[in-house]
């Protein structure tokens, strides 16, 4: 097992870009060869160890990695992007795209993640103890497919747009989801346990089941009898039919 | 004056028949001549292959290519090709670099440098929206730029055809060549556009234009016989009606027919038809889908009146764009894909959508396979330029890994392996065996472009010519291309010299200087007598039709920097 | 006394063509056919006052410096800056904004435009479904159905609907108004909705809900619409749908009630949609309603330099492109830059409160003609020739044709662009010196 453990220094406000931060490329690394590592700070590089005290415990593989970090990470974007295996704790809000592109292992915010947390993720687990903001599981702008596979669980809200192009995988919102959540799902499965507006436009394929109040449902999809559900029934809807789509939308 | 000399070349150069021999060529001033003071500077070329800049006589780099750019952001990170696809930032010498189907204008120019091209073709200009053609070529640094304009579904020439004025044809055709600093005439789906403005299309060569009684047939005869008249350096340009469509290889077959009779005063084609791949398909539905390309090539082989260009498919994703409505609307209806389109008040139509070519895919597969057919079974590589129709194919950084398949069996026969079964017997390719030699991929990728353009400085290394060099990190003397097509691959992906002009622009498959092209475009003189009286008809146009005054539409010097202005005068 | 014919009105993205300007003694006296509009900037610009001299802040105050001095000032927080906005550039010439463009990437720079706050949500639809449009010539000489949406051609485009669209006369429109159905789906009953042959009412918001609709009435599936949608009864849009399907052309000019309503960018994506289904049936187009005359001119230069419309971000080098991180109020409602430079623009009168108090805190330079609210904001002020007036230069038009504009009268300051070469070379010679 190794762990690295990473303190901001100082809060910036330019935000850093922080796509180096993983355990693909910290794991059997030292503290000196995980400090020397480059991130953008605004339109120049620094090290890791720059802008971070570095603790390392251990060295291992990528899988038994395991990054810690503390510190208020809010103007930090893209950690974790990429990841493969291992494991990231932030004890913090974060910024943007936090594991995006991710394709395996996990990561644990501990506060609110900013907008594209998981972005065309392929596999692994996020986990928000906070919340979540727009684009949640979402694409690149003009891709065909956001989150492909692995699962993003928002113990909070979410904004507009969660899981936009989603083309596989499992997103579960405890909370609230804002504006049009699921649009152009085209396979993957969205679990939102409290209200939201305008679900599930343009679904292709996939399920969406919204357990609160499910506010000005789209005028494109058939209503089509009830479905159970971990014994609630569900008024079940299919759709969106514009899209000639086999999608199934529940709602209370 | 600068000189140049390049020692120990071995010059594939088949405008001048030199057939991959060792050689100097000296250039003076921007020009290849006889021979340098012992004060040039000297290049090593070290048996390597070198040839006349490559030109792309058929690609999709100024204007409607934005269109693309615009609704595909994610094509701006592609990596497909790399070196030569993707994201770079700014250098010393080079601007940031963006896409793959969709690359901005500065990689334009530095990747088809690289691949040691020096002059590219836009197939299509509407005249409209010329200026923004112009202001394109002007960002897309190093490459000599010409371009194609559209006449196909225009009112005007549409009227002058069936009111029978071929004088006032030819006049129209000559101003609206200046007014769009065009180089030559493009027919898209003659008369399709003008159906496309009511959300309709024409069958085929007979199929009359709503509302103008005119027919194809007789839009593409009117438009031949007026380039003949005006002694156009370029044939006719036609994308044959019924593109895309299965069985439309009669009605290809018979566009290029209706041609066979018409002379020319100049040294060339009366007719050139572009991307064929997308024309020549069999069958009568996608579920009977085949290649006719055996007909097409048997057809082409028996005649000397035209070229043709392969628009070859390249598996991945590819963005189409054409002035074809009607087709691309088809097209996105079918993929489920975006859809762009632009309707041009009275001159003609256009559209984008993106494809992804999968070899997979059982029709994607033998559209594949056409292209190569095309190249291989007609016989007499000077009728055949090598194209993707970039991007609508796929994109240009593509063409080297494309050059491997029409010079080695063997790396066809690996793709075939990836086919799927059904599409075997539904193409002819794995039954071909001819492969290319560097001498014929130089005829089809810049000597048969010097001939079917007219472009006598363009496309050879005889004196005179342009200096305008690719130099390849291959010897002809001792590469076998039949099977060392890694290395033929890698060659091409980057020169070892791209010389333009007498510059060293690209040095190791690197940008080594910028320098600013040039823009050619046609002008064809007519009586003033008739241009009057054609004048008189447009005016009209401006005054009733037209959303923007006469005055405003011509394109000014001030978007043709470095302009090369070609003069005709009418028979 | 010059009168010079078929100049070109830079007021708004209409960008008419056939204006008459009468010059004397380098004055514009008389202007024809422009409307109100277009007149007040030719002839309303010897009215106001201008910025007469560069300036810089200093002590709290804006003093007038030399040129060279100001240039120096503004290369210095460029090069010192880790990421500046630069932001506006849609009432200036392409040639401009190229020279913008430029200037960012070789500082690391973001840049916007203004589309930020109009029909930046239009481009986001155009990347979800494309653009199936036309140029307005098509629209004057085929469309019998013309539909606004969520825009005001009476007061923002007043020649729009007698030079393009309701009245204008073409070749299968010989009649004009009478050959035509006009109808406009706005929240509001503008004037422009007055001239309509149908009005429809929608709910605040609700577009993305009617444009569903629409598309489910079209495509046959009249049976999963409600009674009732964004406040419009299902009788209504079924004859709606209905009046779609059976027309020969439709183009639909939508503006910022849609682009800037609830849903946003979904809103032209959704049209994007519709304009598809309906060729199904008839044919169909649509095109933006934009405002600043050269906005289609920064997307269309941007689009071919960066490959991308807005929203460009150099920070790292090679151009990235993510509205919502990298809008203009992106960067600043968070206070993710620490410079800015300001061209054609005027984001004092337009931006949110949060933007305008993080401006306030960081230095900005302004390239522009006339003072105005974002003065008040800069510390480093550049007076700037009126492109299209006082420089030529191409500008495109809502439709995507692109135009030269007129010199009219000489004038006494730099353009745009001559201000954003300066600027570069001398960015260059402080990072060469460094
Ligand atoms: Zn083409």
């Amino acid at each position: 097992m190794q762990t690295v453990t990473l303190s901001l220094k100082e809060k910036n406000a330019i935000p850093i870009e922080a796509d180096t931060i993983n355990p693909d490329n910290f794991a059997s690394k030292s503290k000196d060869e995980i400090g020397a590592i480059l991130v953008w700070y605004g339109n120049a590089q620094v090290t890791i160890g720059e802008v971070f005290d570095v603790a390392v415990d251990g060295s291992d593989s990528t899988e038994n990695t395991k990054i810690v970090i503390n510190g208020d990470v809010s103007r930090v974007k893209r950690i974790g992007q990429e990841m493969s295996a291992g494991e990231i704790e932030i004890n913090s809000n974060v910024d943007m795209h936090c594991g995006s592109n991710m394709t395996g292992g996990k990561i644990t915010i501990n506060g609110d993640a900013d907008s594209w947390v998981g972005c065309e993720m392929k596999g692994g687990e996020i986990v928000v103890n906070g919340n979540g903001s727009y684009y949640v599981g979402g694409g690149y702008r003009g891709e065909a497919c956001g989150m492909k596979g692995g699962k993003i669980t928002v113990t909070g809200n979410v904004r507009d747009y969660l899981g936009e192009h989603m083309c596989g995988g499992e997103i579960v919102v405890k909370g609230d989801a804002g504006l049009l959540p699921g649009i152009s799902n085209n396979g993957g499965s969205i679990i939102i346990e409290g209200s939201t507006t305008m679900p599930a436009s343009e679904m292709k394929a996939g399920t969406i089941i919204i357990k609160g109040e499910a506010a000005e449902l789209m005028p494109s999809f058939a209503e089509d009898g009830t479905e159970d559900v971990d014994g609630v029934t569900y008024r079940k809807f299919a759709g969106d039919v514009n899209a000639n789509g086999k999608g199934v939308l529940l709602v209370k | 004056m600068s000189e140049l000399l390049i020692k120990n070349a071995v010059v594939c150069d088949p405008i001048n028949n030199v057939n991959c021999e060792k050689m100097d060529i000296s250039v003076k001033d921007g020009k290849i001549v006889e021979s340098v003071s012992s004060g040039a500077k000297v290049i090593d070329a070290g048996g390597k292959l070198t040839m006349a800049g490559g030109v792309d006589g058929h690609t999709h780099c100024a204007g409607k290519i934005n269109v693309g750019r615009f609704m595909s952001p994610h094509d701006m990170r592609m990596t497909n090709v790399p070196g030569l696809s993707g994201k770079e930032a700014p250098t010393a010498t080079t601007r940031a670099q963006v896409g793959y189907n969709t690359p901005n204008a500065f990689a334009i120019g530095y990747r088809y440098a690289k691949m040691g091209y020096t002059t590219i073709g836009e197939a299509a200009i509407p005249i409209i929206g010329a200026r923004h053609t112009h202001e394109e070529f002007e960002a897309i640094p190093i490459l000599d730029k010409f371009g194609l304009t559209l006449f196909g579904s225009n009112w005007q020439v549409m009227e002058y055809i069936r009111d029978d004025e071929p004088e006032k044809l030819a006049a129209y055709v000559a101003w609206g060549l200046k007014a769009s600093r065009g180089y030559g005439i493009k027919i898209v789906n003659p008369g399709g556009g003008e159906a496309w403005g009511w959300g309709k299309n024409v069958s085929g060569l007979d199929d009359p234009v709503p509302n103008f009684d005119v027919t194809p047939a007789q839009i593409i005869m009117g438009l031949a016989e007026a380039n003949e008249k005006l002694n156009l350096p370029h044939s006719i340009h036609l994308h044959c009606n019924n593109l895309g469509k299965p069985g439309n290889y009669e009605t290809t077959i018979a566009s290029m027919k209706l041609l066979e009779n018409l002379k020319s005063n100049r040294d060339r084609q009366v007719l050139h038809v572009t991307h064929v791949q997308f024309n020549a398909y069999g069958g009568t539905s996608w579920r009977d889908f085949e290649s006719a390309a055996p007909q097409v090539s048997d057809y082409i082989n028996s005649t000397d009146h035209m070229t043709f260009d392969l628009g070859q498919a390249i598996f991945g994703p590819a963005m189409t764009m054409t002035a074809d409505g009607p087709v691309e609307y088809a097209n996105s209806r079918m993929l489920n894909a975006k859809w762009s389109n632009m309707d041009v008040e009275l001159e003609d139509a256009s559209g984008v959508v993106p494809i992804t070519y999968s070899p997979k895919n059982f029709v994607n597969a033998v559209q594949w396979a056409i292209g190569l057919e095309l190249a291989l079974l007609v016989d007499d590589p000077w009728k055949v330029m090598f194209t993707t129709d970039s991007p609508n194919g796929g994109s240009f950084v593509n063409y080297p890994e494309a050059y491997t398949y029409l010079m080695s069996a063997k790396r066809r026969a690996e793709i075939i392996e990836t086919l799927p079964e059904m599409a075997l017997g539904r193409m002819n390719i794995p039954g071909i065996d001819r492969e290319l030699d560097l001498y014929e991929l130089a005829i089809m990728t810049r000597a048969m472009q010097s001939k079917m353009y007219c472009m006598d400085t363009k496309g050879h290394l005889g004196v005179g010519a342009d200096a305008d060099i690719a130099i390849y990190d291959i010897k002809p003397d001792s590469v076998d291309t039949t099977v060392e097509y890694v290395a033929v691959k890698k060659a091409f992906s980057g020169a070892a010299y791209t010389i333009k002009s007498g510059e060293v622009v690209v040095k190791d498959g690197e940008i080594a200087m910028t320098p600013e092209g040039r823009t050619y475009w046609v002008n064809a003189k007519m009586p003033q007598a008739t241009v009057d009286a054609m004048q008189v008809d447009v005016a009209k146009k401006f005054k009733k039709y037209y959303t923007v005054s006469q005055a405003n539409y011509m394109v000014e010097d001030a978007y043709l920097p470095h302009p090369v202005e070609i003069t005709t005068e009418a028979l | 006394m010059a009168v010079i014919t078929d100049a070109i009105c830079s007021l708004c993205g209409s960008l008419c063509d056939d204006i008459t300007v009468t010059v004397e003694d380098n004055v514009i006296t008389d202007v024809e056919r422009a409307c109100i509009l277009g007149r007040n900037k030719f002839v309303g610009m010897f009215l106001h006052d201008r910025i007469e001299s560069p300036m810089i802040r200093k002590n709290g105050e804006l003093v007038d410096v030399s040129y060279e001095e100001a240039i120096d000032e503004a290369a210095k927080i460029l090069v010192n800056s880790k990421r500046t906005l630069s932001y506006g550039w849609c009432s200036t010439s392409c040639e401009a904004i190229s020279k913008a463009i430029q200037l960012a990437e070789e500082t690391g720079s973001l840049i916007d435009s203004t589309a930020n706050v109009c029909h930046g949500p239009s481009a986001l639809a155009v990347q979800e479904k494309g653009g199936p449009s036309a140029t307005l010539g098509a629209v004057k000489n085929r469309a019998d159905v013309v539909i606004f949406w969520g825009c005001n051609p009476a007061h923002a485009h007043p020649r729009h609907m007698s030079r393009y669209s309701s009245f204008s006369k073409g070749f299968f429109t010989q009649k004009g108004r009478k050959d035509r159905k006009m109808i406009v789906i706005d929240v509001r009953k503008t004037d422009t909705a007055k001239l309509a042959d149908t009005y429809v009412e929608i709910d605040q918001g609700s577009d993305y809900l009617l444009v569903t609709a629409l598309r489910s009435a079209i495509n046959g599936h009249e049976d999963v619409i409600p009674d009732t949608v964004a406040g419009v009864s299902k009788e209504d849009v079924l004859e709606l749908a209905n009046v779609l399907k059976e027309a020969k052309y439709t183009c639909v000019f939508y503006g910022m009630g849609v682009t800037q309503s609830r849903s946003k960018y979904k809103n032209g994506d959704g049209v994007s949609s519709l304009i598809s289904d309906i060729n199904q049936h008839s044919k169909a187009v649509m095109i933006g309603m934009r405002g600043h005359y050269n906005v289609t001119g920064f997307g269309q230069v941007a689009t071919w330099e960066t490959g991308f419309p807005m929203a460009i971000d150099f920070t790292r080098g090679a151009p990235y492109y993510n509205p919502g991180e990298t809008g203009a109020n992106d960067v600043l409602t968070r206070g993710d830059v620490d410079a800015a430079i300001i061209s054609a623009a005027d984001p004092g009168a337009h931006f949110p409160q949060d933007s305008l108090k993080y401006l306030a805190k960081i230095p900005v330079i302004q390239i522009d003609p006339y003072a105005n609210p974002t003065t008040e904001l800069s510390d480093v002020v550049f007076p700037a020739a009126v492109v299209g007036v006082e420089a030529e230069g191409t500008a495109y038009r809502m439709d995507g044709i692109s135009l030269r504009m007129k010199k009219l009268i000489d004038t006494k300051f730099k353009t745009d662009e001559e201000i954003a070469v300066d600027l570069i070379n001398k960015v260059r010679e402080l990072k060469g010196g460094a």
